[in-house]
């Protein structure tokens, strides 16, 4: 049917007729042309003397674009004035160009897209291109495919404009590429995948998912993105709804690709014929020069079609000469091929051009040298100066006889005196006056950064190495060189080593680009070692290019990475310290301190150790120094160590010979040193370290600082250690004396003399007490194992007795010291006043009960004592820590007490000797009874309600592992509990979540540390995560390792947040 | 002066064919034992043939001589005794079987690769790796990968040439059946321009990675321009330089040939960690001078692509042009196009019943002549010519035979 086609071709026209809208992002988002940039929008600058919003426009222009929306952020003014004073104002043209200023908080493309769609101004399919494009690519064409292909098919928004090239251009970036997956046939865009130059990318990743539909599909690594698309109007609305798109290929194509909701499709315009490129940075600013002055940019060239309205005369050899008869060159002097020459320019004798832009109205004196130069306007080269491979802006007047070495951006204004001697890779621009600078700051925000980036310049001029780069008389400063130090929050794209392969006249051969593969995955341990040869061999590769060449002795490239783990740890540090102050100030539990450590190592990377370190750290300098009175000394320590010391084996793991060698090291280091034995002491009083680890820290090496260079450092690890060696030799008198005669008057005599074994007697008070309450919790059936038990305590029972009229109130006393935290201050303060009578006995009470209870065989005394004293016992015990209990309880208790011994005994000693997880978690009940006995006192008060919870409590505690935590020695001295401690227990368990001992150790159970179930949850997140933060540390993907930071600070965020809710109910709930 | 005396040796000195007869475990039932007896794959009949005789017509037809048939030990009378019989006899004249036996049990398969460790002290030259399910086309000779092998080796140090071919696509009209399991194909990367294997996926790679298929960037970078293809199989015919054996030599844990060593074989060619590592053991030719020249007039050969195309006619000191390689140590890839002629593995169910009712729609059947089994066949028995009937075989009254193949011997009806 003829007619009808032709009907609908015609109806084809119209449509096409309809106005061809473009939209401009004339801001580059990025830094990398500064300093040439501060002072005016990228769009701005030159090439080949035609500004590139000019080229821009020209290239639309071509298209048959009628309607130009131009997005400036910043300078808009300076933009708006140059569309304005620009040939493409005139009416004649029919060009109607709109400047749109959007708002400075615009930081991406994504951001000018969501502009765009606010305002509405799109109404049809249009073309969006940068505002640094030089091309002759006939978009048009790509319009009516573009349109075609929506006739059809709908979800076909965009269509992208790529240039085949082949892998290594000069217009192809090396440092931002991609590669493009498209199906063969229909050039659908499958999958886009960014590659960044470096670090090199190892392996592209194509989603096997998109083979089931397109079976031949072919990988292109040889396009150059030309940064055409043409949209349609969906575009700007998908990037509305998608807030976090920023980058219109990694973010917006990256996104709707992998979209499974969307259904959207991307295609690509492969375009055989033309020429399209962005300058999107020097480099390429230097290739695409190249370009047009090689006319491939036909018919966009200096002699026909000059975007600045220009005329230029083509002379034979790519030379390019103003018309109208203002250049003026000597006789003598030598113009290469390649070169333009703006009007108004003096060029002197012998001066030497080579492949060279040169601006209106310069003044190139005699016997210059530039090579691959380009040269603004009305620039002043002096005498005898050599120029190569950069770019020198307007109105600069460079000395005499001067070098300026290969890849400096010199800005605009800069005026180098004699015999200037610029480095490679110099970036120098004017200094601005005091005034000026302020003027600025108000002016834009926006500029800050950029301003303090300069301020910093500023302030490191005044040295006398500058004045020799920049020469006498010169108002230059000399901007920094080298990554800069928030280098880690940049996108990777702009980070130094990446940016350097997007640098003018960097070849950047000291970096190691290629990524030479792996061996295949069935040998494993092979690809392992090459990948490490490899990256050795690339470190070594740097290292030497920074001892050799001048390009990269800005580059510490050899201390990339242990830059980056230092950085990490001091982040690591300062972020545990905080929070750590925090916890302390706030009063946390020790769980939800720990909690938070947990992730933050996750988050930072970092191994066990730097948090342990941290964590000793922190609590020895929180310690306060009492002068002169060892007892208020020792209280604090006891407080803050019992408070807090349970920590350092909850960070995750549990090496109580790394804590003292760490503790050791700390105090060596710190002001604290004379407290090391005491806190030493201290720890060893609540369990976190062991009497046998005392001495395997003892034996190591390191213990001894061997190996230390630093003499007042080794000198005070060397005290440490003697204390040490004072506490073992302690540890084995009391062993032999406890093996003659088993009776605690000999050990008496020699104690009160050592604090530490003072403080270790207090310890095994302490304890006597935690584990009798723990050991009457549990209830057991079986009774046989009684009498045996009975029958051989029987006789140090009566000890028991003896022992006990000494320390009645010491057991109240010690964890009600110890534990007692901020928040339930109010409550402890009542246990304070007792606590203060009951240290003035504790000291020499203390030494008594300490030969007791180190030794098994005679702290198994008061342990197991027939039903009746054992009855009696309890009651002396809990009547001084909680006066109310109700004595018809004692009863229960003691049976209870009575059948659990038998059932406790074995599982504790068993596990204490054999199974590391039990004596991990033998932490566990220090934190738990303590809260119990500080809310006994209030607890005990509301005995109904205990009562209802005493059953399921009991049942909890039956379970083995709570028993199998407590360490064996003092394990065993057993003076039985009133369940109404238990109680009180349960009731902890619904305030405090982690510091609940949880009888099963399931999958949940990590250190060694029971959690409930939300709490696990968290956990086992955090468990997975960890592994991923392994294994990005270990590829060292900077990539994955910013990710993971970044993921677990919110995930940081979102514990806080459940903590505090979890803090909240709990206050409700009292 | 004898003039057909001497082509023959040199011809014979070029290349063995190394054939590999398995057990078939995927054309069980067609392959266990019946009985005592075992049930060679390699002599399983397709169209009345038997399976072996497609590869070695083949492997003849483009003027190999020597053969290396490899069967399992139990199979090896069965198997020895077609090779001797006397339609084997003249319709390969030519062909030197050397028939070999491995220790292997159905359950207890032995890698290809191993095969081939055992047996390369009888592999002297460069070599042809055939397996005896694979029946090629009449469109796809097997001097057409010899040649591109021939030329690749000589011109830039290729080391092997793989065959590929591109499955039909699924034919709707038939009914799926419950045995039937569509062989699975691979992924594989390969570079058209130059006809180079570039990546295999394996299956060892889909199971670290369902999701993605990681493809190194210096092969990309190698070969900016690739092709990704989900649809081809591997037909496992492998032409190799001999020093390939060498190198399996030093990688003692590969098992097969096709999922594991081939795509390993792919590798060096971009990686040049690997390259220096293996290359001197590769050894590819030297000798590439002389005949450069005369190869790169050569219509055969399409030429490698290179990495820096020059757009721009200005030199510029900032890019440097990739470095001219000695030896690729390429593997070449010979891609089989559907469209130009049906070819499969009989290597399952599927594929052996669609290549019996392939080779049925070629030919058009009529009854034998010879009388005597002419006879057998009644008369009133009706046979279509999509069929093929045995000889000696007797067919009754008032059959029926549509679309089928009846072999020798059998008695039909009545």
């Amino acid at each position: 049917m003829p007619p009808k086609s032709s009907s609908s071709k015609e109806k084809d026209l119209t449509d096409e007729d309809e106005v061809l809208q473009a939209v401009i992002l004339a801001d580059s988002f990025n830094k990398r042309f500064k300093p040439l940039t501060s002072g005016k929008p990228r769009c701005l600058l030159p090439v080949c003397n035609a500004t590139l919003l000019d080229w821009t426009f020209e290239s639309l222009a071509l298209a048959g674009v009628q309607e130009i929306f131009v997005v400036c952020r910043s300078y808009p003014e300076l933009v708006k004035a140059a569309i304005r004073d620009s040939k493409w104002s005139k009416p004649s043209l029919g060009l109607k160009i709109v400047s749109i200023i959007t708002s400075k908080e615009t930081f991406t493309p994504g951001d000018a897209m969501r502009d765009i769609y606010t305002r509405g101004i799109i109404t049809s399919d249009f073309v969006l291109v940068m505002g640094d494009l030089v091309s002759n690519i006939r978009i048009d064409e790509v319009v009516r495919v573009h349109k075609e292909r929506r006739r059809t098919n709908k979800d076909a928004i965009m269509t992208m404009v790529v240039k085949p090239s082949g892998v290594v251009h000069r217009t192809r970036s090396k440092g931002e590429s991609a590669i493009f997956v498209l199906d063969a046939e229909t050039s659908e865009c499958l999958h886009y995948e960014h590659v960044t130059g470096y670090p090199p990318k190892k392996h592209a990743k194509i989603p096997r998912e998109i083979l089931a539909e397109h079976p031949e599909i072919e990988i292109r690594n040889d396009l150059i993105d030309c940064g055409i698309d043409v949209c349609s109007v969906e575009v700007p609305s998908l990037f509305q709804d998608n807030f976090d798109y920023g980058d219109i290929r990694r973010d917006f194509v990256h996104g709707v690709l992998t979209s499974d909701l969307l259904m959207k499709s991307i295609h690509c315009y492969v375009a055989r014929e033309g020429y399209a490129a962005r300058v999107a940075d020097t480099r390429s600013y230097d290739s695409v020069s190249k370009d047009i002055l090689a006319r491939w940019t036909f018919p966009l060239v200096p002699d026909d079609n000059h975007p600045g309205g220009h005329s230029y005369e083509h002379i034979r050899g790519n030379k390019y000469l103003a018309k109208g008869n203002s250049v003026v060159l000597s006789r003598t002097c030598k113009v290469g091929s390649n070169c333009l020459i703006g009007a108004g320019t003096h060029i002197a004798d012998n001066a030497n051009i080579q492949a060279s832009v040169i601006g209106q109205r310069c003044t190139i004196e005699a016997n210059v040298t530039l090579r691959n130069v380009y040269v603004f306007d009305d620039a002043h080269i002096g005498a005898g100066s050599v120029i190569e491979y950069s770019i020198v802006g307007s109105n600069v007047k460079v000395g005499e006889g001067s070098t300026v070495a290969r890849g400096c951006l010199i800005g605009d204004d800069v005026i180098l005196g004699k015999n200037a001697k610029l480095g490679e890779f110099e970036r120098v621009s004017r200094r601005r006056d005091e005034g000026e600078a302020d003027e600025s700051d108000k002016e834009d925000e926006d500029e800050q950064s950029e301003d303090s980036e300069l301020e910093e310049a500023e302030a490191r001029q005044d040295s006398e190495s500058i004045t020799a780069i920049i020469g006498e008389g010169s108002n230059a400063i000399v901007w920094p060189k080298g990554p800069r130090a928030d280098e880690e929050d940049l996108d990777e794209v702009e980070r130094y080593n990446n940016q350097r392969l997007m640098r003018i006249g960097d070849p950047a051969s000291d970096l190691p680009l290629e990524y030479e593969g792996t061996e295949s995955d069935s040998d494993a341990s092979e690809r392992e070692s090459d990948e490490s040869d490899l990256e050795m061999h690339a470190l070594s590769r740097i290292s030497s290019a920074t001892s050799t060449s001048a390009i990269s002795t800005s580059t510490p490239g050899l201390n990339i990475h242990t830059l980056h783990d230092a950085a990490a740890y001091s982040e690591f540090q300062a972020e545990v310290t905080q929070s750590l102050d925090r916890a302390f100030a706030e009063g946390h539990s020790v769980d939800n301190a720990a909690v938070e450590l947990k992730t933050l190592r996750m988050a930072s990377n970092v191994p066990l150790r730097k948090v342990r370190e941290a964590v000793v750290a922190s609590i020895v300098e929180r310690i306060e120094v009492v002068e002169g009175d060892a007892a208020a000394q020792r209280r604090e320590i006891s407080k803050m160590v019992g408070r807090w010391g349970p920590l350092i084996d909850k960070i995750g793991g549990v090496d109580p010979v790394e804590t003292i060698e760490v503790l050791q090291y700390h105090c060596a280091k710190s002001a604290r040193l004379p407290l090391f034995g005491q806190i030493l002491a201290a720890l060893y009083q609540d369990d976190i370290v062991e009497e046998d680890d005392i001495r395997a820290w003892h034996a190591r090496p390191e213990a001894k600082g061997e190996g230390l260079k630093d003499t007042s450092f080794a000198e005070n690890v060397k005290r440490c250690w003697l204390v040490g060696t004072k506490m073992i030799e302690q540890f084995n008198e009391q062993e032999s004396s406890e093996e003659e005669s088993g009776e605690e008057d000999s050990d008496e005599e020699e104690q009160p003399s050592k604090k530490p074994a003072a403080a270790t007697a207090q310890a095994a008070v302490g304890k006597k007490e935690e584990s009798s309450e723990e050991e009457s919790s549990s209830g057991d059936d079986e009774s046989g194992e009684d009498d045996s038990q009975d029958s051989e305590d029987d006789a140090p029972a009566t000890k028991a007795a003896t022992a006990a009229p000494s320390q009645p109130s010491k057991p109240a006393s010690t964890p009600a010291s110890t534990k007692e935290s901020e928040e339930e201050e109010s409550e402890g303060s009542e246990e304070e006043e007792s606590e203060d009578d009951a240290l003035a006995p504790s000291q020499p009470a203390a030494s008594k009960p300490s030969a007791s209870s180190t030794t098994p065989a005679v702290s198994a005394a008061p342990s197991a004592p027939p039903p009746v004293p054992a009855a009696h016992a309890p009651a002396l015990v809990s009547s001084t820590a909680a006066p109310a209990q109700p004595s018809t309880q004692d009863e229960e208790s003691s049976e209870e007490e009575s059948e659990s011994e038998a059932s406790d005994k074995e599982p504790a000693q068993t596990a204490q000797s054999q199974a590391p997880p039990a004596v991990a978690s033998s932490k566990q009940p220090v934190t738990a009874p303590s809260k119990a006995e500080s809310e006994e006192s209030e607890g005990s008060e509301d005995s109904e309600e205990e009562e209802e919870s005493e059953d399921d409590a009991a049942s909890r505690a039956t379970e083995p592992v709570p028993q199998a935590q407590v360490s064996t020695p003092k394990a065993s001295t057993e003076t039985a509990r009133p369940p109404a401690t238990i109680t009180t227990q349960t009731e902890s368990v619904a305030t405090i979540p982690a510091a609940v001992p949880r009888p099963r150790p399931g999958p949940d159970v990590v250190g060694g540390q029971p959690l409930r179930p939300q709490q696990a949850a968290w956990r086992r997140h955090s468990i997975h995560f960890g592994d991923k933060v392994l294994k990005s540390g270990t590829t060292t993907g900077e990539k994955a390792r910013r990710v993971v930071t970044t993921a677990g600070r919110q995930m940081k965020k979102g514990i806080l947040t459940i903590l505090r809710r979890n803090e909240r109910e709990k206050q409700s709930t009292r | 002066m004898d003039f057909e005396e001497t082509p023959s040796k040199i011809t014979t000195k070029e290349f063995l064919a190394v054939v590999l007869a398995g057990f078939g475990n995927e054309l069980a039932p067609l392959t266990s034992n019946n009985g005592d007896e075992p049930c060679p794959k390699a002599l399983l009949p397709i169209v009345n043939k038997p399976m072996l005789d497609y590869p070695l017509a083949w492997l003849e037809a483009s003027g190999i001589r020597d053969v290396l048939l490899i069967c399992p030990a139990p199979h090896r009378a069965s198997v020895l005794h077609y090779i001797n019989s006397d339609s084997s006899a003249s319709s390969f004249p030519s062909l030197r079987i050397d028939l070999q036996a491995f220790d292997e049990s159905e359950n207890l398969t032995v890698g290809t690769c191993q095969l081939l460790r055992h047996f390369a002290h009888r592999i002297d030259q460069d070599f042809i790796i055939v397996p005896c399910d694979f029946i090629p086309p009449p469109s796809l000779p097997l001097s057409r990968v010899l040649n591109k092998f021939r030329t690749e080796a000589t011109y830039d140090g290729a080391i092997a040439t793989t065959l590929f071919f591109e499955q039909p696509k699924p034919d709707k009209t038939s009914t799926p059946e419950e045995w039937r399991s569509g062989p699975a194909s691979t992924s594989v990367v390969w570079d058209e321009k130059s006809g180079t294997l570039l990546h295999v996926d394996t299956p060892d790679e889909i199971d670290d990675d369902p999701e993605e298929m990681a493809l190194n960037m210096s092969l990309l970078r190698r070969y900016p321009r690739s092709k990704l293809s989900a649809n081809l199989q591997d037909a496992h015919v492998y032409v190799c330089r001999r020093t390939v054996l060498d190198v399996l030599k030093e990688k003692p844990r590969f098992d097969s040939i096709r999922e594991e060593f081939i795509p390993w074989l792919c590798t060096p060619q971009y990686n040049s960690r690997k390259r220096s590592k293996y290359g001197h053991i590769l050894n590819p030719l030297h000798n590439l001078p002389s005949q450069r020249l005369a190869l790169e007039h050569c219509t055969l050969h399409t030429g490698l692509p290179s990495a820096y195309e020059p757009q721009s006619a200005l030199s510029s000191p900032m890019d440097e042009v990739a470095p001219t390689e000695t030896s690729s140590l390429r593997v070449g890839v010979v891609v089989h196009r559907a469209s130009a002629g049906y070819t499969a593995r009989a290597n399952t169910l599927q594929t052996y019943l669609e290549l019996n009712r392939h080779f049925l729609s070629q030919t058009t059947y009529a009854l034998p002549i010879d009388s005597e089994s002419r006879s057998l066949i009644d008369p009133k028995a009706q046979i279509t010519s999509d069929s093929m009937v045995g000889h000696t075989t007797k067919v009754g009254e008032r059959t029926n035979i549509k679309k089928s193949v009846i072999g020798k011997h059998c008695v039909i009806g009545n």
